[in-house]
């Protein structure tokens, strides 16, 4: 070839696959074709539900925790009346009047 | 027998104990009167009470609670008569801070609504607002029986918290003042407590106020009674009933402690004085 505008052809085309080349190279589609390895995609995965499961029972347990609270609570307090229930039962008041001098007077508290 | 006197919740109390070994048992009932006072005076900043009274609302101790709901149960028994909410109707007839400090004369006073809600549910109490509570009276009877619960493991006891008389076995004469002297009851088991208007007394515009109020009228209860002793099963309930009969006046009361099988002492502005209740 030995017109010149024929060789600005050949030069301009070299040049544009060149380019072309380079970006193509440059995009490395190998990588994007690699498989991510099954095992890592499956812990990943068991760990993010263990995760969710976790916080879902920590969740029920600290229900669980406050209702048993107060119920507990609140048993103590049927418990405390129960038991002055009985020491009242066993203990209704004896009184009469007498004589003798008091050891001690009651009055206005 | 032993004794040891000393101040708390406002009032002289006395321990009597009937062994020669008692020295721990006083000083442990002792510590339970400081306890409770600690917990239940409403003259207290720090006390449980006051920042029931100061927040609305409170995760209390089991003892704040439980007297809490013995002084409501008090009140549906009573009609109402004994109120634990008549704290704002005390701070209006000027009984605003302990009776020591008080003074004497002072200005003007006011009447305040008494019957606010208070909701106990577990160990928290909830007060409706523009209410507080006064646990004064019965929480001078709560004292008095757990001290005696305490007392009574060193031999028998008498317990009197300023008129909260709580016996543990024994034999104890206990004088009763009437409008002549003293009638003395002997008190083997149970209890017996005083309410009137003949002591913690103070003038507001030139009336004469006291320290038992009329949920009724939230002031000072006016009537024809002075004093009213009565024998209970506990210090508790008879706290509860002294204050209750003296708010229904003379005839009720005795009525009432009649049907009621509750036995008394009734002594009227009159001088008049009247035992009922199956008390001979």
């Amino acid at each position: 070839m030995t017109s010149h505008v024929g060789r600005l052809y050949a030069l301009a085309i070299a040049i544009l696959v060149f380019f072309l080349t380079w970006t193509a190279v440059a995009a490395r589609p190998w990588a994007t074709t690699a498989q991510a390895d099954p095992r890592l995609t499956a812990l990943a995965a068991r760990e993010q539900r263990v995760r969710t499961e976790s916080a879902a029972v920590s969740r029920i347990v600290h229900q669980r925790w406050a209702v048993y609270q107060r119920q507990l609570k609140s048993r103590q307090v049927q418990i405390a009346a129960a038991n002055r229930a009985q020491v009242l039962a066993a203990a209704a008041p004896s009184v009469r009047v007498v004589t003798l001098p008091p050891l001690t007077i009651t009055r206005t508290s | 027998m032993q004794r040891r006197a000393f101040r708390a919740m406002g009032t002289e109390i006395e321990l009597f104990v009937d062994t020669a070994s008692g020295d721990t048992a006083l000083v442990e009932a002792e510590a339970e009167f400081h306890r409770l006072e600690s917990l239940l005076s409403r003259f207290r900043d720090t006390s449980e009470l006051s920042r029931l009274n100061r927040d609305g609302e409170i995760d209390g101790s089991p003892d704040l609670v439980q007297v809490t709901e013995l002084a409501l149960q008090a009140r549906e028994r009573t009609g109402g008569r004994f109120d634990p909410t008549v704290h704002e109707a005390l701070v209006g007839a000027g009984y605003d801070r302990s009776f020591e400090l008080l003074p004497a004369e002072g200005g003007e006073s006011r009447a305040a609504r008494c019957g606010g809600t208070v909701t106990v549910c577990g160990h928290h109490i909830e007060l409706e607002p523009g209410f507080k509570l006064d646990l004064g009276g019965i929480g001078k009877g709560y004292a008095a029986e757990q001290a005696a619960t305490v007392l009574a493991a060193a031999g028998p006891c008498l317990v009197n918290a300023g008129g909260d008389v709580a016996v543990r076995a024994g034999a104890w004469p206990v004088g009763v003042q009437t409008s002549t002297g003293t009638l003395t009851l002997e008190l083997s088991s149970g209890a017996l407590a005083t309410s009137g208007r003949d002591r913690r007394r103070w003038r507001r515009d030139g009336r004469e106020l006291h320290h038992l109020i009329d949920p009724a009228t939230g002031t000072s209860a006016d009537g024809d009674l002075l004093r009213v002793t009565v024998v209970g099963n506990d210090a508790i309930e008879a706290e509860i009933w002294a204050k209750a009969l003296f708010l229904a006046g003379a005839g009720a009361a005795e009525a009432e402690a009649n049907a009621l099988g509750l036995p008394c002492v009734i002594v009227a502005t009159d001088g008049r004085t009247t035992t009922a209740g199956g008390l001979q």
